[in-house]
């Protein structure tokens, strides 16, 4: 949308503040501090247009007298509050108001209200400062903590939680902090003690509208439809068209990824307050998650007309503005949605991998998903991170909101960083875990299922155990199962995300080993059926959380037994540990340090190949490899024992190294590369073709690999993928763009598809007429039957 | 091939820039004439600047001897024809001494008494610009050459299809000194001002050095396509990286661009050879009238006919192979 740009709280202030100052008649405080009292508890009941006509009154007469000390000051800010739904210039005046307020040191909440304004309208930097700014007068000041709690939430610091805590430590019935503090535990599906915590809220407050909105959404998420239903005739007690409970109850939807189920809450959200920006948000949001794109970005510009300072809608409104240029590849049972130079190149390979593994999954899971499944790819991370939640930033590589998937395209990072091919299938999978418990499987388990199903889908792809893995499994940090949902969201240390999906991948593994495939897909009913976790635990696997925690561990700690005897891991803090780091919101301190044998060995390996001994280096990698046979990882022995063993010329060692690479992991390109290289100096052309189509899904970009790729299978006879590597070539966009398609002719006409080959020539010669080796092949193909193979 | 030499540039058909069906006759007059002019040939003059890193230093002499094999090899550039200069202060198997202001202006001397009417110079320098207008320069060991320095050493070959190919950094400025007739300037950046490191000059010593970048597959690369090439490549680059572009090539005569290739012009002088070059020229003619007429047609009328005229075309050529000819 062009022209579409996000007010800023720092432009132009309204000066309110500044107004004739002169004599008003009486001392207004007292009065005004009713008026804003009744106003907010009517914006509170919902009824806007009372509070609108009681802080319009308070409005006027502080434009016209101006505020007499920081107290009216602050009051006639709220009041501006008050109005600022779909208008910028109140919101500016409640922060002008503010500020005036803020020059009394001693009004600490004029401070606190600039910093909520700020946060309320997506300003963390501002709002951060605004608490600080009060917890330096006043360390102890709950109210702050709290707020600093809720800027560090937005921006997705892990301290958040500790900080609220705080918060209660300095006023253990702080109402706001405990509402706060039971939300925080309803995303982390602690259910349990988000129901304590809101209902301690309620014990102090009972009017908490956000408190009975988590009991309500608990009891919604969990199918207890008694708390839900008394949760709603509270809330409805204290707002007759209760739009912010079901805003809340459509969020914890989203959280627990109920997509559609959060359009029809935020639905019934907007049909209490069709002004609600948050209550519009959530509908948009979620009408775009599920593939209602007019009525998403319909939603979300009538979101985006009452507060042009969301931040979320904008980047979200401006990313539609440019799907608009995207392609779309629609066939079979899928749409690949992808920016125009690269539809037809990652749908070539994609969709006949993502009909592949439907078939695939809709066995295994016993159940199919809506189609058709949508893949958007995006060359922009940012892109795609604003598709995923609003906002860029996020770290993951795909997204699936059901049939509806999203993830970076493979130029998105740099080569060799992820794989796009298992990507695609784990979000693929997610659609069938989702479908499957009707959404309800927690996050844990569905990760977990998608890295399983990409060990299955292809050798080598889904993620591996590494030293850094089998370090934190020895030191005994990694969570039981019904903590891992926190590992997704609350990580302590960098790498305890990537160890949360691999060791939910590892307890779907022992599952299957263990009762078989059909258990997960048990599971999933299990979840459908509106059991919890201990619950599904139970009736399928017999044992209790505790059982299946201490069994899941023996087994981890079995199969890695080898691997386990010589990789420990020490738990180190960095210096910048503690409060210091927490109060700041910092990265976790906490890393774990791989120790052991198989450190040993491979420090002094390196340390040797420096020095130049080869045989040295040599024996001692050998001697790691023996500790971690397994082990494929950048950082391990056999890579280099490829490279030794290339460099001395012995290939047949180099490729049993190299396939250890290659054989389990999935963005190894330079290894694949290699392999390729000697397979094919051997004369191993399906070695070497099989070491190319690794490459592909590291990276489709590189028309080196597509030609040689072509060439090798033209060899084998195999036309069609001959065919689909000449066709990538051109979707490159290469250089020498004549060339490419007249080697598509000729494959077409191989193939057989004389009518093809001939369509392409005179495309060609169309262009150029005097190439003569198109002239050539034309003149082949006169005479020859018009078949048309692969129109 | 349908080459012949008009006013000292090598031209090929007219194909390329109008729709006009030539007769036969009048195609076979003009190659009868152009059977009895001189082969055209190609000189080469590469300057190499002050590289001041390593790096720069090796990407420039790949790019020095990229263009210097091809001379030799695609074009048949006779030696005493090629002069490389380079930093280094001795001759070596690239360079033939060092790229100093005075060696500049001895190589242009020494080339000016090879060249004849109709041939082709092709000037590239490499490496990093400074000044502006007139002044602009690439930076040499000792005092720099300048703009308006090349524009004198040059100003003697008006009988020749001159090419400079500026492709130091900083290097705009030169186009706006040194374009004039039978004169066609190549520019990395579009000013003085973009100085930030240049892809150009490799992707167009590549061009000129591979037929990736023959456009029209006629089997030889028109400076205009080698242009366009290294121009498409350098925008490919900052794309796929995700940088801001901060180098615009540029060129001074399209047109003129359109009609100049490297190398020696090989014309046949036997009259069956040359007639079946005119007739597959004619037919060619009627290819682009065709073209011309596309939107107006039915498709399948428009396929039918584009196809009768393709493999008339491939016939000739065949025919020519046949005959010993080269197409």
């Amino acid at each position: 949308m062009n022209g579409r740009v996000a007010a800023s709280l720092l432009t132009t202030w309204v000066l309110a503040a500044c107004a004739p100052r002169e004599s008003p008649a009486q001392p207004p405080t007292a009065r005004w501090r009713a008026q804003i009292e009744q106003a907010e508890a009517a914006s509170r009941r919902g009824d806007r247009r009372e509070a609108t006509r009681l802080a319009s009154a308070v409005v006027d007469e502080y434009a016209r007298t101006g505020g007499k000390n920081s107290t009216e000051h602050v009051l006639a800010g709220r009041a501006y509050v008050l109005l600022s739904t779909g208008d910028a210039g109140a919101a500016r005046a409640a922060l002008a108001a503010f500020d005036v307020g803020s020059a009394d040191s001693a009004n600490l909440e004029a401070t606190r209200r600039t910093g909520s304004l700020f946060l309320e309208k997506y300003n963390a930097p501002d709002a951060r400062s605004s608490y600080e700014s009060v917890l330096k007068r006043a360390p102890n000041d709950a109210e702050a903590l709290l707020g600093l709690a809720q800027v560090e939430e937005f921006e997705g610091k892990p301290t958040a939680l500790a900080t609220a805590h705080k918060a209660l430590a300095a006023n253990p019935r702080l109402v706001g902090a405990l509402a706060f503090v039971a939300r925080m535990q309803l995303e982390a599906e602690q259910w349990d003690s988000a129901t304590a915590s809101a209902r301690r809220a309620l014990s102090i407050d009972s009017t908490a509208i956000a408190a009975w909105s988590v009991v309500g959404a608990i009891g919604w998420l969990s199918g207890d439809s008694a708390t839900f239903r008394s949760a709603r005739a509270a809330a409805t007690a204290l707002q007759p068209r209760p739009a912010d409970f079901y805003a809340e109850l459509a969020e914890a939807a989203v959280r627990t990824r109920r997509y559609a189920e959060a359009v029809t809450l935020a639905q019934q959200a907007v049909a209490f307050d069709s002004l609600s920006v948050r209550a519009l948000g959530v509908l948009g949001t979620n009408q775009l998650r599920t593939g209602q794109m007019e009525a998403g970005q319909s939603t979300l510009n009538r979101a985006f007309a009452l507060d042009a300072f969301n931040v979320w809608h904008k980047n979200t409104l401006d990313l539609l503005d440019k799907l608009k240029t995207f392609r779309t590849v629609r066939r079979g049972r899928f749409e690949v949605v992808a920016p125009a130079e690269e539809a037809d190149l990652l749908a070539g390979y994609v969709m006949p991998l993502l009909e592949r593994a439907f078939d695939s999954l809709q066995v295994r899971y016993g159940f199919a998903p809506p189609t058709p499944v949508r893949l958007e790819f995006y060359r922009y991370h940012a892109d795609f991170s604003v598709r995923s939640v609003g906002l860029t930033g996020l770290g993951a590589l795909g997204v699936s909101f059901g049939s509806l998937l999203a993830m970076d395209t493979p130029s998105a990072r740099d080569q060799g960083a992820f794989n796009w091919g298992s990507t695609a299938w784990h979000e693929l999978t997610h659609a069938f875990t989702l479908g499957a418990s009707a959404h309800r499987v927690p996050r844990w388990l569905s990760e977990g299922m998608s890295v399983l199903e990409e060990r299955h889908a292809q050798r080598g792809w889904g993620a591996d155990a590494s030293v850094q893995y089998l370090a934190a499994l020895s030191a005994g940090v990694l969570r039981p199962l019904s903590a891992l949902s926190e590992g997704f969201v609350r990580p302590r240390f960098p790498d305890e995300i990537g160890f949360s999906y691999y060791q939910a991948s590892l307890f779907c593994e022992m599952v299957e080993s263990l009762k078989g495939a059909s258990a997960l897909r048990a599971m999933l009913t299990g979840y459908r059926d509106g059991l919890g976790t201990p619950a599904v635990f139970q009736r399928v696997l017999g044992m209790s959380t505790t059982q299946v925690d201490a069994q899941f561990e023996a087994w981890m700690r079995a199969k890695f037994a080898v691997p386990l005897t010589s990789i420990s891991g020490e738990r180190v803090m960095s210096a910048a540990t503690g409060e210091a780091a927490a109060a700041n919101g910092r990265a976790p301190a906490l890393s774990i340090a791989p120790r052991g044998a198989f450190i040993e060995a491979m420090t002094s390996a390196i340390e040797a190949l420096k020095q130049g001994p080869r045989d040295s280096a040599r024996t001692r990698l050998e001697r790691a490899q023996a500790l971690f046979p397994d082990y494929a990882g950048e950082d391990g022995p056999a890579w280099l024992l490829a490279e030794l063993a290339r460099n001395r010329g012995d290939t047949v060692t180099a490729l049993k190294q190299l396939s250890i690479v290659t054989d389990r992991n999935e963005t190894a390109w330079e290894a694949n590369l290699l392999e390729a290289d000697l397979r094919e100096r051997r004369r191993d052309v399906t070695g070497a073709i099989a070491a190319l189509e690794r490459l592909l899904w590291i990276s489709p970009y590189s028309n080196a690999v597509h030609a040689r790729l072509a060439m090798l299978l033209s060899t084998r006879g195999d036309h069609d993928r001959v065919i689909r590597e000449r066709r990538a070539i051109i979707a490159n966009q290469p250089s020498d763009l004549l060339t490419a398609r007249y080697e598509l002719a000729r494959a077409l006409a191989a193939s057989g598809d004389t009518a093809g080959a001939r369509r392409e020539l005179l495309q060609v010669l169309e262009q150029a007429p005097s190439f003569e080796k198109a002239q050539e092949l034309l003149l082949e193909l006169r005479g020859k039957p018009h078949v048309d193979l692969h129109s | 091939m349908g080459l012949s030499t008009v006013a000292g540039a090598v031209v090929r058909s007219q194909r390329l820039s109008t729709a006009v069906v030539c007769g036969v006759g009048a195609v076979a007059a003009l190659m009868v004439g152009a059977a009895r002019g001189e082969a055209q040939r190609t000189h080469v003059l590469v300057v190499s600047g002050l590289s001041g890193d390593p790096t720069f230093r090796k990407s420039f002499q790949l790019i020095a001897s990229t263009v210097k094999e091809a001379a030799r090899e695609r074009w048949s550039v006779s030696d005493s024809s090629l002069i490389v200069l380079t930093e280094d202060s001795l001759p070596n198997a690239l360079s033939r001494g060092r790229s100093s202001r005075e060696a500049v202006g001895a190589a242009f001397t020494t080339l000016s008494t090879r060249v004849q009417p109709g041939d082709v110079l092709l000037v590239m320098l490499l490496g990093h610009g400074s000044g502006e207008g007139p002044g602009s320069k690439v930076n040499l060991p000792g005092p720099d050459a300048t703009a308006a320095d090349y524009a004198t050493w040059l100003s003697g070959f008006t009988r020749q299809s001159v090419v400079v190919v500026n492709a130091a950094t900083g290097s705009g400025d030169f186009l706006a000194v040194l374009k004039g007739p039978g004169r066609i300037v190549i520019t990395a950046t579009r000013s003085a001002v973009e100085k930030n490191e240049s892809v150009f000059a490799g992707f167009f010593a590549k061009a000129i050095a591979s037929d990736e970048s023959d456009a029209d597959k006629d089997g030889r690369v028109s400076v205009l396509e080698a242009f366009r090439y290294a121009a498409r490549e350098v925008v490919k680059v900052y794309e796929s990286s995700g940088r801001m572009q901060t180098e615009h090539s540029q060129i001074s005569d399209s047109t003129r661009a359109m009609t100049v290739s490297f190398g020696k012009t090989v014309v046949s002088n036997d009259p069956r050879i040359t007639a079946l070059v005119a007739e597959r020229q004619a037919l060619e003619s009627e290819v682009a009238a065709l073209r011309a007429k596309k939107t107006a047609m039915d498709t399948t009328a428009y396929d039918r006919e584009l196809e009768r005229l393709l493999l008339a075309m491939a016939e000739k050529t065949r025919a020519i192979r046949a005959a010993g000819g080269k197409p």
